[in-house]
């Protein structure tokens, strides 16, 4: 695929995440593991978007966890991770993804700034009584700068990175000792993800809760999803013992 | 005069509005409020037929915003559509708003993103890392039916109760499914940090020696040495570790770039993979 068209197919495809995000939330096509593996599937190698997409996942877990924080912006990531890796290999993917998305954690703050517009033309048709002119912006502008703020980073990355990915894989590929440093950091990554579920949550006080799903994983050797089931029955269970009404003797 | 019934039709415009729209021009001055009153504006274009009256209420709905948009924001829609209906004045739906936006952020971002998120791309991102195209087509079934489906029951279920809520909000039932979420979170990342956060070492240690004139060659494998003390101990280390700076007060970053240094000095000299 040229360059170019691959730069304005990944942009929409970066737009389309970032309005599911905003709004739809049909598939989370902003989770890195979506936005990834769509993006494999669009340049013909879904392993390298399985790979990239689901070890950003796992890094970036944490960090979804409440409404209106700027965050790395893994949407990026995922698709230039996924795009370069396809064509180079998947050390090399994931040492562009990582920055990529850090770099683009500014992007995101202006973008959220930037939208202030966007209430004040609502001020301005509300003033009026013009809900119609009102509608047409939410309708058709509400979701340009950030989508755009996305798209047009992933169009130039692309369209224009070629040349300097190339060089750069190739420097990894003369001194194996890179990717050997590269794939330790993909498995190292996602303990930040648990890390940051563990802070928002109360780990001091329940920690007995933490130590159980250990157990029931690394002895009993229960697969993941039987873990989450256990751990509805367990819950359940303890609420029903906690909020037993007292009996009186 | 008699009062104005909203149709069906009005409340699944307001819904399907919501959906294709809830948070976009979020920003950080009124964050969700344009997306919510272009979300409400079909209801309140039915009940107030006077210009006047229709415009006041337009303006009042561009107040600051916001809430979960799953679990939260159709549910409080709801609620606001069958208090316009009961003819309630515009100081009461902005209590209203301001009343339920607070609690249920804090559900929904514990229930759906801090919870049921991390669970189902856990599994996803797992089941991609072994190679599996089912890791993320088994998220997006478990994300696409159940949102919406979530999302429109709340609707009409919190237009069907209207006022009845506010009452029913001060139960503690809003603490008691928080808990229950904090549990079942703490549960599952106990089993699943270890299972998916893959750091191994491939360090051996080799020792000859002379037995009997032969020459007798040891190797030991230092991660089955691991596996017998503690099974899983590298992910545990790894994961305390960037816990316990996070605690003190790091930035997500700023532990990035950490994790990445100690992880490609360690992975290049051969002791981590």
């Amino acid at each position: 695929m040229n360059p170019i068209i691959a730069g304005i197919i990944l942009g929409v495809w970066g737009y389309i995440c970032v309005y599911d995000m905003l709004a739809t939330n049909f598939i989370m096509a902003s989770r890195p593991l979506i936005a990834g593996t769509v993006t494999g599937l669009i340049v013909g190698d879904v392993q390298m978007g399985l790979l990239v997409g689901g070890t950003l996942e796992l890094m970036a877990l944490g960090v979804y966890t409440y409404g209106g924080a700027t965050i790395p912006d893994y949407i990026a990531g995922a698709i230039l991770g996924t795009y370069f890796g396809a064509r180079t290999s998947f050390a090399t993917g994931l040492a562009l993804a990582v920055p990529a998305a850090l770099l683009l954690t500014q992007v995101d703050i202006l973008n959220r700034f930037l939208n202030f517009i966007f209430v004040h033309r609502a001020d301005a048709y509300a003033e009026k009584g013009d809900a119609q002119g009102f509608e047409r912006m939410m309708a058709y502008f509400s979701h340009m700068i950030w989508g755009f703020s996305r798209a047009i980073p992933i169009f130039l990355g692309i369209a224009f990175g070629e040349t300097l990915v190339t060089a750069l894989s190739n420097f990894f590929t003369a001194n194996p000792w890179i990717n050997n440093g590269i794939l330790a950091v993909g498995h190292l990554l996602p303990a930040l993800g648990f890390a940051m579920l563990l802070k928002i949550m109360p780990v001091g006080k329940y920690f007995y809760f933490l130590l159980l799903g250990f157990v029931l994983f690394a002895y009993l050797k229960i697969p993941l999803l039987g873990i989450a089931f256990a751990a509805v029955a367990i819950t359940l269970i303890f609420q029903s013992l906690k909020y037993q009404p007292k009996e009186v003797a | 005069m008699d009062a104005i019934k909203l149709e069906r039709s009005d409340l699944l415009k307001s819904f399907w509005r919501y959906v294709f729209m809830s948070q976009c021009g979020w920003n950080y001055e009124r964050m969700q409020s344009v997306g919510y009153c272009y979300s409400i504006l079909p209801i309140l274009k039915r009940l107030h037929p006077d210009p006047e009256d229709f415009k006041e209420a337009f303006i009042t709905n561009l107040n600051f915003f916001n809430t979960n948009p799953v679990v939260g924001m159709p549910f409080i829609i709801g609620a606001h559509a069958a208090l316009e209906e009961s003819g309630a004045s515009l100081e009461t739906t902005e209590g209203l708003k301001v009343g339920l936006m607070g609690p249920l952020a804090g559900v929904g971002d514990t229930v759906v993103w801090a919870l049921y998120n991390s669970i189902i791309f856990s599994i996803g991102a797992g089941l991609a890392l072994q190679g599996s195209i089912l890791g993320p087509i088994l998220v997006i079934l478990l994300v696409f039916f159940p949102y919406l489906a979530v999302r429109y029951w709340q609707f009409f279920w919190a237009y069907r109760q209207g006022e009845k809520l506010i009452t029913a909000f001060g139960s503690g039932a809003i603490a008691r499914i928080t808990e229950a979420a904090t549990i079942i979170g703490l549960i599952v990342i106990g089993g699943f940090a270890p299972s998916i956060v893959g750091v191994k070492t491939p360090l051996t240690i080799t020792t000859s020696a002379m037995v009997n004139g032969e020459e007798v060659v040891n190797k030991v494998v230092i991660q089955d040495q691991l596996d017998a003390i503690v099974p899983y101990l590298l992910p545990v280390l790894a994961v305390g570790l960037a816990y316990w700076l996070l605690k003190r007060g790091w930035s997500p970053t700023r532990v990035i770039l950490v994790l990445v240094i100690v992880g490609f000095v360690l992975g290049a000299i051969g002791v981590l993979s």
